[in-house]
């Protein structure tokens, strides 16, 4: 419990200080904010009235502040935006008698939404994409791993690896350019892209991106797996196994797989949080509308809240991620619940 | 770490691109392009009403309220939406819209307006003088995010009304059910197209007098949005106002925009008559159109409202010197830097693009003449010889360009173009929003691309904005070039004050030859969108004025002959 306690305030520490650093970054890189929403022709007057409106006259400290304060913070349970406008960027988080805590990511410069409402709208989307891909990217890249470290140095073991070595080398919109050829425009079996209107036409939609970072993640997995599993092959344990009349299937996923999870893990790990960072290629080809497209348009136009935004979502996915990463290895390797 | 691929793993990896390859050629990859779907070839060219034209685009849009901020893309859809008192006919002559006609009396200080009677808003209402006050009011309100508000500051009370001194906009006067006055401090040449602005167009009653960002957009257009009609961040869909007060039109019965689609999507789903039309497909697209007879007459170029030049630091060395900026003016080839991106881009020697009011073709401007350019370094004390390249200008010249492919590709022709009259230029690539900045700001950047796109069809919408002292400014000026020029200065101010179209023609024609010597901006190029339609896409013509204008398109499509659609639809 003290471990994970500790480890806990380290990651609101460490989103802490990622949030922070975007702040001051944002707002030394050269660029106006208000004059991206009003557009290059308004004039001078007219930009100075928007920054005025979108609260950009105040100092940086002064706005860096009332970001923090605005965070989190106690208002009415019920939020009425007509009501009081105060809190029309807000959503109630838990509530607390007659208030509740309320998260307030601001208010989008651009699309002029509370930002809370952008996030979660994308977030849900942003999540099925990540476990999909990264749910591929496990199944393709261990089973094609396990098979080449069990043929090692055979013709089976080359076109694994060689494949993984194209599937790493391909850059991501060349694989989904590929697919979308292949298997919506050629064989017209799944949709081209969009994110379709009911759960099937979502479910079907899903299918080509999570494909094409499975198959881009795979290669890694399968190096991973195949170098991870050649090392603890030739260890004395496993032929003790061996020795002892375990079967060749046995060997492979009972002992050497298990051993071998600790860097898939790690591995998988960083990538569930790197993927809810938002994978930006594959959602802009497949105009899945998550979290990546959001902060790349976000980035584009100087739109501080939702850059805020998708960087503290992008922190906590990954700080959380490696959270359970730790978590697992105390599970998956005896040793290191002694050391911790 | 990873392993090192051997030669056996290199092979296989070139053997498994082949049958990539090979597995993609039976689906034609992206290069082979299909037939266009047929009309219905029933003989009838009459227009008929029906369908839903179906676009789509890379970008996605932010706003429909037309008093808020706008942009190229969301201005397709705000100018069905939302009619304004006056239009342009197709020669780029204002003509009565919602208003009747009007008087303008006090030389040219009062625009009276009488309005069509039985106009019927989206909301059911009839259009009347009172909306149009209300409607202008709200845009100018001082918590309205208008980025044109300022265009009007020549309205009586409006900096009362602004400062939110005042509670009403006292130079907009009710005079009558249909009558509406507009009453100006002095004379405004450009009022009357100011009026065409998206922010200058009435809205219904329900958008109330203040500005707020949940109001369903709501006009007179030809076409309205009803509620679930704008999916944001994905697509727009908007249909047919069946009370629309010209009789019969428009004959769509829907306009749909997909958002946020990527240009080989739009393209696959183009031909697939998924989309009826297909804008500014990439340049390799726009080769394979035009090299397939069976696409012959099916593209259209639109009209050039957009400006783009080589921008010079009229205080910064060496451009602090007129004949510097003169040789740069004849060194930059216009008919190669169109090579660049021809369906787009097309050569220009003035300010005024060709779609805007006041473009003179027999006006030569500027001139690629690069003996004239040697001669102009010459002069300014930089002589240089382009057989032993010795002289010029002895210092690289930072030029500050933004990273995208048009403009850096053109960079590089530009530079080739400088180096041979002694100008070497240092390309400093950045991201927009830094770009922007860094050329608004006073001594921050020597020499830049600079484009505007015209707000209004007014020959005022560039020539006071870009070029006027007054646009000068430490931070944030339009006046990139810190050009001053007191004749041009005077000349652009008394053409903003008169009504007579001939007069103003004259004085924007003296002010655009005093740019064209002065060179503070090396005039390079106009901007259009192009277009490819499908053949059963019938009506759309470029319109001088409005960029995407498909109030009168109609569509004439065999349903029968069009194939399976591609799987999952556009949402």
């Amino acid at each position: 419990m003290r471990w994970f306690l500790r480890r806990a305030g380290w990651s609101i520490f460490v989103v802490w200080a990622v949030v922070s650093l975007v702040f001051t970054i944002n707002n030394l890189v050269p660029g106006d904010p208000a004059r991206m929403v009003a557009g290059a022709q308004a004039g001078p007057a007219d930009v100075a009235r928007i920054r005025d409106q979108l609260g950009l006259g105040r100092p940086p400290l002064v706005q860096y502040t009332l970001f923090w304060k605005r965070l989190v913070h106690v208002g009415p349970r019920d939020i009425d935006a007509r009501t009081d406008p105060s809190h029309a960027s807000c959503v109630a988080l838990v509530s607390l008698n007659r208030s509740a805590l309320h998260l307030d990511l601001g208010k989008s410069y651009q699309q002029r939404r509370p930002v809370v409402d952008l996030v979660a709208a994308r977030l849900p989307r942003t999540l099925a994409l990540a476990l999909a891909g990264l749910l591929l990217q496990l199944l393709f890249g261990v089973a094609t791993g396990v098979i080449a470290a069990s043929r090692r140095g055979s013709w089976l073991d080359r076109i694994l690896v060689s494949t993984s070595l194209l599937g790493v080398s391909a850059p991501t919109f060349l694989i989904a350019l590929v697919l979308q050829i292949v298997l919506a425009r050629g064989l017209r079996w799944l949709p081209l892209d969009g994110f379709g209107t009911t759960l099937s036409e979502q479910a079907r939609s899903l299918v080509l991106p999570a494909l094409t970072l499975g198959i881009y993640g795979a290669a890694y997995y399968t190096r991973i797996v195949r170098d991870e599993m050649a090392g603890l092959m030739a260890q004395d344990w496993i032929r003790t196994a061996r020795a002892k009349g375990a079967s060749p299937a046995r060997v492979l996923l009972r002992h050497a797989l298990r051993n071998a999870l600790v860097p898939i893990v790690t591995s998988a790990g960083l990538d569930f949080g790197a993927l809810m960072g938002g994978a930006v290629v594959t959602e802009t080809v497949f105009r899945w509308p998550g979290i990546g497209s959001l902060a790349v348009n976000a980035v584009l136009n100087r739109d501080g809240p939702v850059i805020m935004a998708c960087v503290i979502v992008s922190a906590v996915a990954v700080t959380a991620s490696s959270l359970l990463v730790d978590a697992l290895h105390a599970r998956l390797d005896p040793r290191m619940r002694a050391s911790s | 770490m990873r392993s090192i691929p051997t030669r056996l793993e290199s092979f296989a990896v070139a053997l498994a691109c082949a049958a990539v390859a090979t597995v993609m050629l039976p689906f034609g990859c992206t290069g082979g392009l299909r037939a266009p779907l047929p009309d219905a070839d029933d003989g009838d060219t009459a227009p008929r009403r029906g369908g839903t034209l179906r676009l789509a685009s890379v970008n996605d849009i932010y706003n429909l309220d037309p008093a808020g901020p706008t942009d190229g893309l969301a201005s397709q859809a705000l100018t069905l939406l939302f009619d304004g008192l006056i239009d342009f006919d197709r020669t780029g002559q204002i003509i009565p819209n919602l208003a009747e006609h009007w008087q303008i009396e006090d030389e040219g200080r009062s625009y009276r307006f009488h309005l069509r009677a039985g106009v019927r808003m989206h909301d059911g209402g009839e259009l009347t003088a009172d909306d149009v006050k209300r409607s202008v009011e709200r845009a100018l309100h001082p918590t309205t995010p208008c980025p044109t508000a300022s265009n009007f500051e020549d309205l009586i009370g409006y900096q009362l009304y602004t400062t939110g001194s005042a509670p009403h906009l006292t130079g907009v006067t009710v005079d009558g059910r249909y009558d509406v006055t507009f009453q100006l401090a002095r004379p405004d040449g450009a009022f009357l197209a100011l009026l065409a602005l998206p922010s200058m167009r009435p809205v219904c009653a329900t958008a109330g007098d203040r500005y707020a960002d949940t109001w369903l957009p709501c006009g007179a257009g030809p076409f309205k949005l009803e509620p679930g009609g704008w999916a944001r961040g994905t697509s727009l869909r908007i249909v047919r106002h069946d009370t629309y007060f010209r009789p019969g039109l428009p004959y769509l019965d829907a306009v749909e925009w997909t958002y946020g689609m990527n240009v080989v999507p739009q393209r696959f789903r183009f031909e697939d008559g998924e989309l009826d039309m297909l804008l500014n497909p990439t340049q390799a697209d726009v080769g394979r159109f035009a090299a397939d007879a069976r696409w012959k007459g099916l593209s259209v170029t639109l009209v050039d409202n957009v400006v783009w030049g080589e921008a010079m630091n009229t205080r910064v060395a060496p451009f602090d010197n007129v004949e510097v900026r003169r040789a740069v003016a004849a060194a930059v080839d216009r008919e190669h830097l169109a090579m660049i991106k021809p369906a787009n881009v097309s050569p220009l020697t003035q300010l005024l693009p060709r779609g805007v009011p006041g473009f003179d073709p027999s006006f030569e401007g500027q001139r690629h003449d690069v003996a004239a350019a040697l001669e102009h370094m010459r002069k300014a004390g930089y002589p240089y010889d382009p057989a032993t390249g010795r002289g010029g200008w002895s210092r690289p010249i930072p030029y500050d360009v933004f990273d995208q492919g048009f403009e850096t590709s053109s960079a590089q022709v530009l530079q080739q173009d400088l180096a041979r009259i002694g100008l070497r230029l240092e390309l400093r690539i950045m991201a927009w929003t830094a770009w922007q900045a860094i050329t608004a700001r006073a001594g921050a950047s020597a020499m830049h691309p600079q484009g505007d796109s015209a707000d209004y069809a007014d020959p005022s919408t560039f020539f006071d904005h870009l070029f006027t002292t007054s646009a000068i400014r430490d931070e944030g000026t339009s006046n990139t070039a810190f050009y001053s020029n007191p004749r041009y200065d005077d000349l652009v101010a008394r053409a903003r004050r008169t009504v007579d179209a001939d007069v103003r023609r004259a004085l924007y024609h003296e002010a655009d030859e005093i740019l064209c010597d002065e060179a503070p901006w090396a005039f390079s190029h106009g901007q259009h969108d192009y277009v490819m339609r499908q053949p059963y896409v019938r009506g759309f013509e470029p319109h001088p004025v409005w960029p995407f204008d498909v109030r009168r398109v109609w569509l004439d499509r065999a349903d029968a002959a069009m194939p399976r659609p591609l799987s999952g639809g556009l949402r």
